[in-house]
């Protein structure tokens, strides 16, 4: 499903020196895989999400979705290709503060293909209800606990029924109540209907909910065997 | 939703940039528009005096030639003579069609004997007047007769229903001129025997009697004929009647137009040095408030918007914050306009005539133009740079 070619991912740092956050990573994710991304922080996990979902450029190396190569497409190729297969769950808040719990679900449908409004409407509140905030459909971010946020923020990944789920350290922001009800979550969500999901994330207990845990150090893969 | 629905739920997230830039937009649009229409209000009036007169030159006392246009312009009474056997030379020079003598008369002031104060009054001559004769004949079917007067458009009977109380002697007032927004419209006509009939009466009426110089005209205003020169004729009633000065219509009112050359002038400078200063700002304010969304970018990039999609989104941002600030400076000008108007006339001292409703539509129309076109220019910049960016790097910390 996803295939990273000796993917290297370099950062100016200015005066001509570069930090190299990715370093020549292969990877291949199956679909299903409810794979985790664990390492240090500064280790290349986020980055390598990135690269994964097509966010940020590869300075060398190939990545393939489904066999095409994201960096051959064009922009509106590619922003397509994320919108309806790729739902994102991150670790800052980023739901849009202007609009209500319900416009900012519906949000990923803008950039997708022309669907129902009513089909739309359905869905969202359909996947409110999934994450248990049917009651805040008029309600701004402001108005909802960071857990809710990103209860809100899964509703949104699902919108356009992706085929896999990218989520970056979703947990970390939350307490331990909340982070096992969203890991939870996550779980039914790749078990009841067969999501595949990449996490990152730097608690090394979570590994407990994937199929596989990828180890990052310094840039490089250096544990990646299946569970 | 769209690029410009998410727009418009946007832009009530930021305040300080929604304010500046509003504003900006506000003063560029106010002030555009604003001395738009005193620009051209006062262009209009000249051109409608001008075309009130129906002169091809005006000849005064020499030395008058600023006193005449005070008058004209701004209805500040004016007195002067010249012998009225300058008129019998001027209609005898080659490429003079017709000449008719006006009298410059005003009321006095503060005087119990007169119903308003200091008024400009032109007394014209009806056998030969082509003014305002052919303009009565064709709004009463007749001329004036004795007594009767027709006033601009500010002049109103103050005495009775039509009645005008002037020196003493009540006029009756028969019609009121269209308005040209100079100060014609504080101006009454009349007859030479009206005027005469004043003056005469006035001794014994009036507190200080109205003086008529015995065989004495003001001006003399000329028609060419048809195929003549009017500067070869001008130059000749210089050549040939002493101590006249021959005004050309084109030549009229010199002083103003160099004065509002001058006035247009400043206000290109201030307006251009105001609009450079708010494309700066609001392209600085834009940049800021956009660097603070980079996360909510990076965000709706990570969700499938294209980077045409975040580019549009905020220039439709734009756009709407300037028409809602270029919108309420149209209005504050327009309301500015009409309250202000005399105040406006005489602080900058020249004459000021309101556009026609479809002239006022289309000035609306290019300060909303140039609002919407300064906010857009000056967020195209900041708008490209931040939806070009790398959606990874804009969500980092």
């Amino acid at each position: 499903m996803i295939t990273l070619d000796e993917v290297t991912k370099t950062y100016p740092l200015g005066k001509g020196s570069v930090v190299t956050a990715v370093n020549g990573v292969s990877l291949e994710i199956d679909q299903g895989e409810f794979v985790l991304i664990v390492g240090r922080s500064g280790s290349g996990k986020t980055t390598l999400l990135n690269l994964a979902a097509g966010l940020t450029q590869p300075t060398s190396g190939k990545v393939l979705i489904d066999g095409t190569n994201l960096w051959g497409l064009t922009d509106q190729q590619q922003s397509f290709l994320r919108s309806q297969r790729i739902g994102f769950v991150f670790q800052f808040p980023s739901l849009l503060p202007t609009l209500t719990v319900l416009e900012n679900v519906i949000l990923p449908t803008v950039f997708s293909s022309k669907q129902e409004a009513v089909q739309v409407h359905d869905r969202a509140t359909q996947l409110l209800q999934k994450v248990g905030l049917i009651d805040k459909l008029a309600a701004y971010p402001r108005q909802l606990s960071a857990g809710q946020q990103q209860r809100v923020v899964i509703a949104r990944s699902l919108m356009n029924q992706p085929l896999m789920l990218l989520a970056d350290e979703p947990t970390s922001n939350l307490d331990e109540k909340t982070e096992l009800e969203i890991m939870e979550l996550f779980r039914d969500l790749h078990a009841g209907m067969g999501i595949t999901i990449v996490m990152v994330t730097h608690m090394r207990q979570l590994v407990a909910f994937g199929t596989r845990a990828v180890e990052m150090a310094n840039g490089q893969v250096v544990n990646g065997h299946a569970k | 939703m769209s690029a410009f629905q998410l727009a418009l739920k946007n832009i009530s997230g930021n305040a300080f940039r929604n304010g500046v830039v509003s504003l900006c937009a506000l003063l560029l649009s106010a002030f555009a528009l604003f001395t738009t229409l005193v620009i051209r209000g006062a262009e209009s009036s000249l051109r409608l005096t001008i075309d009130r007169l129906g002169a091809d030159i005006v000849v005064v006392p020499e030395g008058s030639e600023a006193k005449i246009e005070s008058a004209l312009l701004m209805g500040i009474p004016a007195r002067f003579w010249m012998p009225q056997g300058h008129l019998s030379r001027i209609a005898a020079m080659p490429g003079v069609d017709v000449v008719s003598p006006q009298l410059y008369l005003a009321t006095l002031t503060g005087a119990d004997c007169c119903s308003v104060s200091d008024m400009f009054m032109i007394a014209y001559d009806p056998a030969s007047d082509f003014t305002i004769q052919p303009w009565l004949e064709e709004e009463l079917g007749n001329g004036l007769r004795v007594g009767e007067v027709v006033g601009g458009s500010y002049i109103s009977a103050t005495e009775g229903e039509q009645n005008i109380k002037v020196y003493g002697y009540l006029v009756t007032l028969k019609e009121n001129l269209e308005p040209t927004g100079t100060g014609l419209d504080q101006t009454m006509f009349l007859t030479f025997d009206t005027a005469y009939d004043i003056a005469g009466k006035s001794a014994f009426q009036a507190e200080s009697p109205l003086v008529i110089p015995p065989d004495s005209i003001s001006a003399a205003l000329i028609k060419v004929t048809p195929g003549s020169d009017p500067h070869e004729v001008a130059v000749q009633i210089m050549q040939n009647v002493p101590g006249v000065t021959p005004i050309e219509s084109s030549n009229l009112f010199q002083s103003y137009r160099k004065q509002m050359t001058g006035l247009l002038k400043s206000i290109l400078v201030i307006l251009s040095v105001t609009w450079g200063l708010s494309v700066v700002l609001i392209g600085l304010v834009f940049s800021m408030a956009a660097n603070e969304r980079r996360k909510e970018l990076g965000v709706l990039r990570a969700l499938g918007a294209t980077r045409r999609f975040v580019f549009q989104s905020l220039l439709a941002e734009a756009s709407l914050l300037a028409f809602f600030g270029g919108i309420t400076g149209l209005a504050v000008a327009s309301l500015a306009i009409f309250l202000f108007r005399n105040l406006i006339m005489v602080s900058l001292e020249i004459p000021f005539l309101l556009p026609s409703p479809l002239a006022l539509s289309i000035q609306i129309g290019a300060g909303l133009l140039l609002a919407l076109f300064s906010v857009n220019l000056a967020a195209l910049f900041p708008a490209f740079k931040i939806s070009r960016q790398d959606p990874a790097v804009a969500m980092r910390e």
